[in-house]
C-alpha cells in the first residue's frame, strides 16, 4: 500500500516537472516569436507611411503586415525569407537600411566621403589662418636695420644731452 | 598659402555637394519602385477569394483566361468613381475570356454589402479580412488593380481609379502579350 501511494507521489512530482518545463518552453518560444517579429518590423518601412517602420505604424497595412510576419514566424520561415517576401512585393524601398550594393553602395562611402573631405577643407583653413597670424606677429618683430639703428642711436643721444 | 585656399574651399565645396546628393536621395530616389510592381513579369500569386455571396473562386482555377483583380473598400472614394466603370466593362468583357474579382480590403461586411448593391458589382466579390490577398500583391492602397494574362502572369498593376479607356487598354495587353515561355513565380 505504501510502495503504491509512493509511486504515485513519484508519478505526480514527475508529471508537474514536464509539465512546468513544457509551459516554460512555449513562453520562451512564443517570446522569441515576438521578439523576432518585431525585429523585422522595425527592418521593414511602412508603404504608405512617411518615415515610419512596420512596427512603429498604426495603418492598417502595417497591421496586416506585422500578423503576416508573426505567421510567417510561426510557420518556420527565417528572418530573411521574410524580408524578400516584402521586398518582392514592394521593392527595396521597403527596407529601412539600404542594401549595401549598386547605387546604394553610394549612400554608405559618400558620408564618409564628405566627412573626409569636410575635414581636410577645416584643417586646410585652420593651417592658413594660423600661417597668417604666424606672419603678423613676425611683422612685429622685425629686426632694425642699420640706419634704424643709427637713427635710434641719435636720438638717445639728444635725449641725453636734453637731460643735461 | 594661395593654392591652399583654393584646395581647402574646394574640398568643402565637395563636401557640400556630396551631403546635398544623399539628401536628394534620401527625398527623390528609388521611389519608382513603389509605382511599378516588382511582381509585373511574374506568376501571379494564387489565392482562394470568400466570395460575400458564400461561394468561393479560386485564381489559378480561371487560368485560360485574362483576369482583373480589383482592391477596393468602401470608404474609398476614387472607388466610387470606378466602380460604374468597372460594372460597365464587366459587361462587355464576361461573354469573352476575361473575368473580373473584387477583393474588398480594411473594412467590415456590412459596409462593403451596401457598397456592392449601391455602386454594382455584378462580378464576383469577396473580401480579405486578414490582409493576406493583399500583401501578397504588394497593395499600398486602395483602389489598385492587377491584370493578369491566361496563363496567370501579372502583366500590369494600375493604381488609381479605372475608367473604361484604362481597362480595355491593359485587358487588350492581357490578352495579347502572353507566351507561355519563361513564367517564373516569386516566392510566397
Amino acid at each position: 500500500m505504501l510502495k503504491d501511494k509512493s509511486k504515485i507521489q513519484v508519478f505526480i512530482v514527475l508529471s508537474l516537472i514536464i509539465l512546468a518545463t513544457l509551459i516554460s518552453k512555449s513562453f520562451s518560444l512564443s517570446e522569441s516569436i515576438d521578439d523576432e517579429a518585431r525585429e523585422i518590423s522595425y527592418l521593414l518601412m511602412c508603404p504608405v507611411c512617411q518615415g515610419q517602420s512596420v512596427a512603429e505604424s498604426n495603418s492598417d497595412l502595417a497591421k496586416d503586415m506585422r500578423s503576416i510576419i508573426r505567421q510567417k514566424l510561426e510557420a518556420g520561415e527565417s528572418k530573411e525569407k521574410i524580408i524578400n517576401y516584402f521586398v518582392d512585393r514592394y521593392g527595396e524601398s521597403i527596407l529601412g537600411y539600404p542594401p549595401v550594393k549598386g547605387v546604394n553602395l553610394l549612400l554608405w562611402i559618400l558620408p564618409a566621403l564628405a566627412v573626409v573631405l569636410g575635414g581636410i577643407g577645416i584643417g586646410l583653413f585652420l593651417h592658413r589662418s594660423k600661417a597668417i597670424t604666424g606672419q603678423e606677429i613676425n611683422i612685429g618683430k622685425v629686426e632694425n636695420t642699420k640706419e634704424d639703428k643709427e637713427y635710434l642711436k641719435m636720438v638717445d643721444k639728444d635725449l641725453k644731452d636734453l637731460d643735461k | 598659402m594661395k593654392i591652399l585656399s583654393i584646395v581647402s574651399r574646394l574640398a568643402i565645396f565637395v563636401a557640400i555637394i556630396l551631403v546635398l546628393s544623399i539628401m536628394g536621395y534620401a527625398i527623390f530616389g528609388n521611389r519608382i519602385i513603389i509605382k511599378k510592381s516588382p511582381l509585373v513579369g511574374y506568376e501571379a500569386p494564387d489565392f482562394t477569394l470568400a466570395l460575400f455571396d458564400g461561394s468561393t473562386v479560386k485564381l489559378s482555377d480561371l487560368k485560360g483566361k485574362a483576369v482583373l483583380v480589383n482592391f477596393w473598400a468602401s470608404w474609398c472614394i476614387p472607388c466610387r468613381d470606378e466602380a460604374p466603370e468597372l460594372e460597365s466593362s464587366w459587361m462587355k468583357y464576361k461573354n469573352k475570356q476575361v473575368a473580373f474579382l473584387g477583393v474588398n480590403i480594411w473594412d467590415d461586411d456590412a459596409n462593403a454589402l451596401s457598397y456592392i448593391k449601391k455602386y454594382g458589382g455584378g462580378y464576383p466579390n469577396g473580401k480579405d479580412p486578414e490582409g493576406q490577398i493583399g500583401v501578397d500583391y504588394g497593395v499600398a492602397g486602395v483602389p489598385e488593380t492587377y491584370f493578369i494574362d491566361p496563363t496567370g502572369r501579372i502583366t500590369e498593376k494600375y493604381t488609381g481609379p479605372l475608367n473604361g479607356e484604362i481597362i480595355d487598354f491593359y485587358l487588350g495587353k492581357a490578352l495579347l502579350n502572353h507566351d507561355t515561355d519563361g513564367l517564373t513565380q516569386k516566392d510566397n
